[in-house]
């Protein structure tokens, strides 16, 4: 179901053109603009695939990064239809388990890849791309940006709650705003921006560097430039339970790509399990959308959000229940109801304290980790650093990782939010203009001096205490 | 770790692993492996999982024989019957007259070992591979005995059976030498500690030329990178043989057990000692296996890797006893067929180890040849 009325966004108004898509032979209405699971989830369908054991699959991340909603789209398998926009008359189909070879004898024709040159290539346009972009920019280099999602933005996109912070940092503005005044920006400052773009690798070339990338699943792009700056974000952890692959346990953000991106009612009824920032903004936004939260569960003994947000939420009559988790999803094919229960002081389920509710849709807003994949290929050094959930790159205070040339800033660095990632985009594209020779020394220097300022201000605090923790570990000095 | 063994074989790939083993199954007691890193982490691992009959020598072809023999029977004989050869064929396609007529005096070679290999039609091979590009190929050579091997289950395999017949396997151990006196070998200094051993066997294949020098023999092995891709599963039996094609960049191509498609072509760097995978290789891999099953072209890579050939000057294996050295034994210089003649070369080295001698044409593989100035005939290899 679609959302026709929304007190943020007007999604009657950002629509595109009216199309037709053909679901397993059936007619779906959708828009332009729109991907494929997110049309389909539109029309009440949950289940894009079987795996070759035949359980039902469903959407999970909404990004592109976990592979849950591959489907066959104009003959073709395995396309992620998350990401793949829906065009008109296009035919989509399920998987069921491994798919064969698409009958096609013909042999292709090779195109030479089409080959994009700059100073800094930057991988991702979140918060930490695009600043990237932005500062680069401004401090003389030429910049190309390629992103593999249909907008720019990130998971800004989805945000629609205000910033805190300061004001030159976006404080009071709505996520979904930045994103435009930052993409905005970087179009302005003449960055050259390729979306629906997927980087495959990032390889040396000489002195320089060559990211090869493909669009739109089909043709090969080289961009060639002196500096690469990795801004890749994260992807959503997912937690074991039973059933925990059914259709309808969604990662936080992939609801919010639905109802904030798309305006696409997620369900009726939904159970969020974890009580961070993340869980309870997610809590609130699914009322502003007209859905109904049955609870939050935390494993924690106590609620990680900000205070604020708990609170809000709270006062809407939404309980959050610390100390419980899910024990189990039911139904069949799609999630019915949830199991949650108490945990005892060895985080183990206490018997008896089982509570069951019918609900829809299951929200992990479990923690993100960091994708360093292209990275890694890359060569550059990582260690697991549990501060920043996840495997991160060691890096050093410009952000340079262990290979000269090659920046990594926001979320691909360490789990953070959006302020530091913007601000570590903002390091990252000076550091780099910088590298290739095109900023002015001195004023390149001063402007680092202040950012790392403004983010050891944002990292202090108790809420910081993690991050400077794990910064501390990945530091090369 | 002992320090002393009777027999001491550098390097835990499927070659040191696999002579462990016919040398344990002949009664040989004190056995150990030592290798650098992790059992298989070499080239075995890294292989292109093929095994085929279809060489233009008989020496190859021989040796192939008894390992396709050995190959259908290993997982049984170690009582691990996840370990099997799929005899799902190597199909070569064939685009000119010339290349048939070299593939039919092959095919004839072949047959006169015993080998069940045929010239077939294009329409026969699509029959074989159902989504081939047939439109250029005026033939094929087709052997339905040759097939492939998961490395990681041959390797884990052995490595259980060896750990119940007592054999040492030291991994992340480093031999940095091997120890002579008085014309012949006295052990092994490793980077955990010196071990005595009357017989030696370097097992090492790419590395096999730096403990080598060190005692002043020397053998022509070089690295060079080579590479391997692997894509997203597909249903399985899709392509069920390995489908060779020289005309297309030497490329290799077939499906493992898992879904993914497995192979290679034949771009090669060095001597080297980088395995970093290149972007030109991906390429071309991508260009050149769509040109052989054009609907590959959907399909999307999703590994890709380096690893070394182990290579002599005429892609031949350096395999017998290193006369100015007593007790000092080389199997090295697969020039990319290691994983495939193991089992031969294995048995083969366990009897001249043992007894003295082999009935196997070992001395096709004979290390001085090339001292000698007498280089045997390329032999087939791709990727």
């Amino acid at each position: 179901m679609r959302l026709e009325e929304h007190p943020v966004i007007d999604f009657t108004r950002k629509r595109g053109k009216k199309v037709t898509i053909y679901f397993e032979g059936k007619p779906i209405e959708a828009y332009e603009g729109e991907p494929i699971a997110e049309a389909l989830h539109a029309a009440g369908v949950r289940v894009l695939n079987f795996t070759p054991k035949g359980r039902p699959r469903g959407l999970f991340c909404a990004i592109g990064k976990c592979s849950s909603c591959l489907m066959k789209v104009n003959g073709i398998p395995n396309v992620r239809t998350c990401i793949t926009l829906v065009e008109d008359g296009m035919k989509v189909e399920r998987q069921h388990g491994l798919e064969p070879l698409p009958r096609d004898y013909k042999p292709p024709k090779w195109k030479d890849a089409e080959k994009i040159e700059a100073d800094i290539i930057i991988i991702g346009g979140g918060p930490a791309g695009l600043m990237a972009g932005v500062k680069a920019a401004e401090h003389g280099a030429k910049v190309a940006l390629l992103d593999e999602n249909p907008i720019l933005g990130g998971q800004l996109v989805k945000q629609t709650h205000k910033f805190f912070g300061k004001r030159e940092q976006f404080a009071g503005v709505r996520g979904v705003k930045i994103a435009e005044i930052i993409a905005e920006e970087a179009k302005k400052k003449g960055v050259d921006i390729h979306l629906e773009t997927s980087a495959i690798g990032i390889f040396p070339n000489g002195e320089g560097k060559l990211v090869t990338a493909v669009k739109k699943n089909k043709k090969l792009m080289e961009f060639y430039g002196k500096a690469v700056i990795v801004a890749t974000g994260a992807m959503e952890k997912m937690i074991p339970f039973e059933n925990n692959d059914l259709p309808g346990v969604y990662g936080a953000g992939a609801i919010q790509t639905l109802m904030n991106t798309y305006g696409i009612q997620p369900g009726k009824r939904v159970l969020i399990v974890g009580a961070g920032n993340v869980g309870v903004i997610l809590a609130y936004q699914l009322l502003q959308a007209g859905v109904e939260v049955v609870a939050v569960v935390e494993a924690m003994p106590k609620v990680g959000a900000y205070f604020v947000h708990a609170a809000k939420i709270r006062r809407l009559g939404i309980p959050i229940y610390t100390r419980h988790t899910i024990l189990k999803a039911e139904g069949k094919e799609k999630v019915e109801r949830a199991v949650i229960a108490q945990l005892d002081d060895n985080w183990k389920p206490i018997p008896g304290t089982e509570k069951s509710y019918d609900v829809d849709i299951i929200a992990l807003a479990v923690g993100l980790r960091p994708s360093i994949e292209l990275l890694h290929q890359a060569g550059a050094q990582a260690i697991y650093v549990r501060e920043l959930s996840g495997y991160v790159v060691r890096h050093d205070d410009r952000l340079e990782t262990t290979i000269r040339g090659i920046f990594v800033a926001g979320d691909s660095s360490g789990i953070e939010e959006a302020t530091t990632a913007m601000l570590e985009g903002k390091l990252a594209g000076i550091a780099a203009a910088l590298f290739v020779g095109k900023a002015n020394v001195k004023n390149a220097m001063e402007e680092m001096e202040k950012v790392r300022k403004d983010l050891d201000e944002f990292r202090s605090g108790p809420f910081g205490q993690r991050t400077r923790i794990g910064e501390e570990k990945v530091m090369i000095k | 770790m002992k320090n002393k063994v009777d027999i001491a074989i550098i390097g835990g790939g499927i070659i040191g692993l696999y002579t462990a083993y016919e040398l344990a199954k002949r009664g040989v007691e004190n056995i150990a492996i030592y290798e650098k890193k992790y059992t298989g982490s070499g080239s075995t691992f890294r292989c292109g999982t093929g095994i085929r009959q279809q060489f233009g020598d008989g020496a190859n072809i021989k040796m192939m024989k008894r390992s396709v023999e050995k190959w259908s029977n290993i997982g049984e004989e170690i009582n691990f019957p996840q370990l099997k050869m799929e005899k799902t064929g190597y199909l070569f396609l064939l685009y000119s007259e010339e290349e048939v007529d070299r593939y039919k005096k092959n095919v004839a070679l072949q047959n006169s070992h015993g080998v069940p290999s045929r010239i077939i039609t294009p329409e026969e091979a699509r029959e074989i591979v159902s989504g081939l590009d047939i439109s250029e190929v005026i033939a094929a050579s087709w052997n339905p005995t040759d097939g492939k091997a998961d490395p990681f289950l041959a390797v884990h395999g052995l490595v259980r059976v060896l750990k119940k017949m007592g054999v040492e396997i030291n991994e992340y151990t480093e031999v940095k030498e091997i120890k002579v006196k008085d014309g012949a070998v006295e052990g092994v200094k490793t980077d955990k500690g010196k071990v005595k051993a009357d017989i030696v066997l370097n097992a090492a294949n790419a590395w096999a030329k730096i403990l080598n020098e060190k005692l002043g023999v020397k053998i022509p092995i070089e690295p060079y990178k080579h590479q391997g891709i692997v894509t997203e599963p597909l249903k399985i039996g899709e392509i069920k043989p390995m489908v060779v094609s020289f005309r297309h960049g030497g490329a290799y191509l077939t499906q493992e057990s898992n879904g993914g498609v497995i192979g290679g072509i034949a771009l090669k760097y060095g001597p080297t000692w980088d395995i970093t995978p290149t972007y030109d290789f991906m390429r071309e891999v991508a260009k050149n296996f769509s040109r052989i099953i054009p609907a590959l072209k959907y399909i999307t890579i999703i590994r890709q890797w380096g690893g070394y050939y182990a290579e002599t000057p005429d892609h031949n294996a350096a395999i017998g006893k290193i006369e100015e050295i007593e007790g000092y034994y080389l199997a090295a210089g697969f020039s990319g067929h290691g994983f495939m003649l193991a089992p031969a070369v294995a048995e083969g080295m366990a009897d001249l180890i043992t007894k003295g001698s082999s009935t196997l044409p070992l001395e096709f593989y004979d290390p001085y040849r090339f001292q000698r100035g007498e280089l045997r005939e390329q032999a087939i290899q791709m990727g």
